[in-house]
Protein backbone atom coordinates (compact mmCIF):
# COMPACT_ATOMS: atom_id res chain seq x y z
CA UNK A 1 0.00 0.00 0.00
CA UNK A 2 1.26 3.46 -0.87
CA UNK A 3 1.38 6.15 1.81
CA UNK A 4 1.61 9.39 -0.09
CA UNK A 5 1.64 12.52 2.01
CA UNK A 6 0.24 15.77 0.64
CA UNK A 7 3.64 17.24 -0.21
CA UNK A 8 4.46 14.22 -2.34
CA UNK A 9 1.45 14.60 -4.63
CA UNK A 10 1.39 16.54 -7.89
CA UNK A 11 -0.62 16.73 -11.10
CA UNK A 12 0.37 13.98 -13.49
CA UNK A 13 1.19 11.41 -10.81
CA UNK A 14 -0.13 8.06 -12.06
CA UNK A 15 -0.73 4.56 -10.80
CA UNK A 16 -2.24 1.46 -12.35
CA UNK A 17 -2.88 -2.20 -11.61
CA UNK A 18 -4.38 -5.22 -13.33
CA UNK A 19 -7.20 -7.50 -12.24
CA UNK A 20 -8.79 -10.57 -13.76
CA UNK A 21 -12.54 -10.31 -13.37
CA UNK A 22 -13.85 -13.77 -12.42
CA UNK A 23 -17.22 -15.44 -12.23
CA UNK A 24 -16.65 -15.83 -8.49
CA UNK A 25 -16.35 -12.05 -8.19
CA UNK A 26 -19.64 -11.56 -10.01
CA UNK A 27 -21.38 -14.07 -7.74
CA UNK A 28 -19.85 -12.51 -4.63
CA UNK A 29 -20.96 -9.04 -5.68
CA UNK A 30 -24.41 -10.40 -6.41
CA UNK A 31 -24.65 -11.72 -2.84
CA UNK A 32 -23.17 -8.53 -1.41
CA UNK A 33 -25.36 -6.09 -3.32
CA UNK A 34 -28.50 -8.18 -3.75
CA UNK A 35 -28.58 -7.11 -7.40
CA UNK A 36 -29.74 -10.36 -9.01
CA UNK A 37 -30.87 -8.83 -12.28
CA UNK A 38 -30.76 -11.69 -14.83
CA UNK A 39 -28.28 -9.75 -16.91
CA UNK A 40 -25.79 -10.81 -14.21
CA UNK A 41 -27.05 -14.38 -13.72
CA UNK A 42 -28.52 -15.75 -16.96
CA UNK A 43 -26.53 -16.31 -20.13
CA UNK A 44 -29.79 -16.71 -22.04
CA UNK A 45 -31.13 -13.39 -20.81
CA UNK A 46 -27.78 -11.70 -21.46
CA UNK A 47 -27.72 -13.12 -24.99
CA UNK A 48 -31.20 -11.75 -25.64
CA UNK A 49 -29.85 -8.36 -24.64
CA UNK A 50 -27.02 -8.71 -27.12
CA UNK A 51 -24.18 -9.82 -24.82
CA UNK A 52 -22.01 -12.90 -25.26
CA UNK A 53 -22.08 -13.82 -21.57
CA UNK A 54 -23.51 -12.62 -18.28
CA UNK A 55 -22.40 -9.06 -17.67
CA UNK A 56 -20.45 -8.06 -14.57
CA UNK A 57 -22.16 -5.44 -12.43
CA UNK A 58 -20.94 -1.98 -13.30
CA UNK A 59 -20.58 -1.23 -9.62
CA UNK A 60 -18.34 -4.28 -9.25
CA UNK A 61 -15.88 -2.82 -11.72
CA UNK A 62 -16.35 0.61 -10.13
CA UNK A 63 -15.25 -0.90 -6.82
CA UNK A 64 -11.81 -1.16 -8.40
CA UNK A 65 -11.67 2.63 -8.27
CA UNK A 66 -11.89 2.25 -4.50
CA UNK A 67 -8.76 0.10 -4.64
CA UNK A 68 -7.06 2.59 -6.96
CA UNK A 69 -7.31 5.45 -4.48
CA UNK A 70 -7.39 3.49 -1.22
CA UNK A 71 -4.28 1.47 -2.00
CA UNK A 72 -2.33 3.38 -4.65
CA UNK A 73 -3.26 7.02 -5.17
CA UNK A 74 -2.78 8.29 -2.49
CA UNK A 75 -3.13 5.04 -0.52
CA UNK A 76 -3.11 4.94 3.27
CA UNK A 77 -4.38 8.46 3.94
CA UNK A 78 -7.18 8.35 1.37
CA UNK A 79 -10.60 9.64 2.29
CA UNK A 80 -12.92 9.08 -0.66
CA UNK A 81 -15.18 12.09 -1.24
CA UNK A 82 -16.93 11.07 -4.43
CA UNK A 83 -16.83 9.45 -7.83
CA UNK A 84 -18.44 10.31 -11.14
CA UNK A 85 -18.38 7.10 -13.13
CA UNK A 86 -19.63 6.00 -16.52
CA UNK A 87 -19.87 2.45 -17.81
CA UNK A 88 -18.84 2.59 -21.42
CA UNK A 89 -18.73 -1.11 -22.28
CA UNK A 90 -19.60 -4.51 -20.81
CA UNK A 91 -17.23 -6.58 -18.67
CA UNK A 92 -17.35 -10.38 -18.65
CA UNK A 93 -15.91 -13.16 -16.55
CA UNK A 94 -12.32 -13.77 -17.61
CA UNK A 95 -11.68 -10.20 -18.73
CA UNK A 96 -8.27 -8.87 -17.80
CA UNK A 97 -8.81 -5.32 -16.63
CA UNK A 98 -6.30 -2.50 -16.44
CA UNK A 99 -7.24 0.15 -13.89
CA UNK A 100 -5.41 3.47 -14.30
CA UNK A 101 -5.55 6.81 -12.53
CA UNK A 102 -3.79 10.16 -12.80
CA UNK A 103 -4.03 13.23 -10.60
CA UNK A 104 -5.27 16.20 -12.60
CA UNK A 105 -5.99 18.73 -9.87
CA UNK A 106 -4.88 19.46 -6.31
CA UNK A 107 -6.90 21.74 -4.06
CA UNK A 108 -4.39 23.03 -1.53
CA UNK A 109 -6.90 24.72 0.76
CA UNK A 110 -8.82 21.56 1.57
CA UNK A 111 -6.07 19.05 0.77
CA UNK A 112 -8.13 17.33 -1.86
CA UNK A 113 -6.96 15.67 -5.07
CA UNK A 114 -8.94 14.85 -8.19
CA UNK A 115 -8.08 11.78 -10.21
CA UNK A 116 -9.02 10.97 -13.78
CA UNK A 117 -9.37 7.20 -13.99
CA UNK A 118 -10.27 4.52 -16.48
CA UNK A 119 -10.66 0.78 -16.84
CA UNK A 120 -9.79 -0.99 -20.09
CA UNK A 121 -10.15 -4.67 -20.95
CA UNK A 122 -7.61 -7.03 -22.47
CA UNK A 123 -8.53 -5.79 -25.92
CA UNK A 124 -7.59 -2.27 -24.83
CA UNK A 125 -11.24 -1.26 -25.06
CA UNK A 126 -12.45 1.34 -22.60
CA UNK A 127 -15.11 -0.16 -20.33
CA UNK A 128 -15.35 2.55 -17.68
CA UNK A 129 -14.13 6.05 -16.94
CA UNK A 130 -14.35 8.09 -13.78
CA UNK A 131 -13.41 11.28 -12.02
CA UNK A 132 -12.57 10.61 -8.39
CA UNK A 133 -12.41 13.18 -5.59
CA UNK A 134 -10.16 12.22 -2.70
CA UNK A 135 -9.26 13.98 0.52
CA UNK A 136 -6.20 13.22 2.62
CA UNK A 137 -6.93 12.76 6.30
CA UNK A 138 -3.28 12.95 7.37
CA UNK A 139 -0.51 14.95 5.81
CA UNK B 1 -24.56 40.10 -14.87
CA UNK B 2 -20.80 40.39 -14.41
CA UNK B 3 -18.48 38.09 -16.30
CA UNK B 4 -17.32 36.19 -13.24
CA UNK B 5 -20.85 35.73 -11.93
CA UNK B 6 -21.93 34.50 -15.37
CA UNK B 7 -19.11 31.96 -15.34
CA UNK B 8 -19.95 30.85 -11.82
CA UNK B 9 -23.61 30.20 -12.63
CA UNK B 10 -23.09 26.94 -14.60
CA UNK B 11 -20.51 25.74 -12.07
CA UNK B 12 -22.99 26.08 -9.22
CA UNK B 13 -25.73 24.44 -11.28
CA UNK B 14 -23.48 21.52 -12.15
CA UNK B 15 -21.94 20.96 -8.72
CA UNK B 16 -25.23 21.39 -6.85
CA UNK B 17 -27.12 19.44 -9.52
CA UNK B 18 -29.81 22.08 -9.93
CA UNK B 19 -30.28 23.22 -13.55
CA UNK B 20 -32.62 26.01 -12.49
CA UNK B 21 -30.43 27.46 -9.76
CA UNK B 22 -29.96 31.23 -9.92
CA UNK B 23 -27.17 32.63 -7.81
CA UNK B 24 -26.42 36.27 -7.11
CA UNK B 25 -23.87 38.19 -5.10
CA UNK B 26 -25.83 37.65 -1.91
CA UNK B 27 -26.13 33.88 -2.27
CA UNK B 28 -24.47 31.81 0.44
CA UNK B 29 -24.58 28.34 1.95
CA UNK B 30 -27.61 29.25 4.03
CA UNK B 31 -29.69 30.39 1.07
CA UNK B 32 -28.71 27.85 -1.59
CA UNK B 33 -30.10 24.35 -1.22
CA UNK B 34 -27.46 21.61 -1.21
CA UNK B 35 -24.51 23.91 -0.49
CA UNK B 36 -23.09 21.75 2.29
CA UNK B 37 -19.47 21.34 3.35
CA UNK B 38 -18.62 18.70 0.74
CA UNK B 39 -20.39 20.65 -2.00
CA UNK B 40 -18.37 23.68 -0.93
CA UNK B 41 -15.11 21.80 -1.52
CA UNK B 42 -16.44 20.67 -4.89
CA UNK B 43 -17.35 24.25 -5.77
CA UNK B 44 -13.96 25.63 -4.79
CA UNK B 45 -12.15 22.94 -6.74
CA UNK B 46 -14.30 23.53 -9.83
CA UNK B 47 -13.81 27.30 -9.58
CA UNK B 48 -10.04 26.89 -9.30
CA UNK B 49 -10.03 24.84 -12.48
CA UNK B 50 -12.39 27.17 -14.37
CA UNK B 51 -10.37 30.31 -13.66
CA UNK B 52 -6.93 28.70 -13.29
CA UNK B 53 -6.49 30.24 -9.86
CA UNK B 54 -5.58 28.82 -6.46
CA UNK B 55 -7.14 29.74 -3.13
CA UNK B 56 -5.55 29.66 0.29
CA UNK B 57 -7.61 28.36 3.18
CA UNK B 58 -7.42 31.74 4.91
CA UNK B 59 -8.89 33.47 1.88
CA UNK B 60 -11.78 31.05 1.74
CA UNK B 61 -12.55 31.34 5.43
CA UNK B 62 -13.18 35.08 4.99
CA UNK B 63 -15.83 34.62 2.30
CA UNK B 64 -19.39 35.35 3.36
CA UNK B 65 -21.21 35.00 0.08
CA UNK B 66 -20.88 34.66 -3.69
CA UNK B 67 -20.13 38.38 -3.97
CA UNK B 68 -17.03 37.98 -1.80
CA UNK B 69 -16.01 35.01 -3.96
CA UNK B 70 -16.41 37.09 -7.12
CA UNK B 71 -14.29 39.88 -5.66
CA UNK B 72 -11.58 37.40 -4.67
CA UNK B 73 -11.55 35.81 -8.12
CA UNK B 74 -11.34 39.22 -9.81
CA UNK B 75 -8.39 40.19 -7.59
CA UNK B 76 -6.59 36.99 -8.50
CA UNK B 77 -7.29 37.41 -12.19
CA UNK B 78 -6.08 41.01 -12.11
CA UNK B 79 -2.86 39.91 -10.40
CA UNK B 80 -2.01 37.41 -13.14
Amino acid sequence: MNSYHWSQLSPGLQHSFEVELTGAMIRSFLRLSGDNNPLHTSKTFAAQAGFRDVVAHGMLTASLYSRLVGVYLPGRYCLLHGIDVEFVGPVFSGDRLLVQGEIFHLNEAYRRIEVKASITNGGNELVSRAKIRVGLHEY
Amino acid sequence: MGEVLAALQPIFRDVLDDPNLQINRGSNAATVRGWDSLAHINLISAIEQEFSVRFALGELEELKNVGDMIDLIERKLAAK
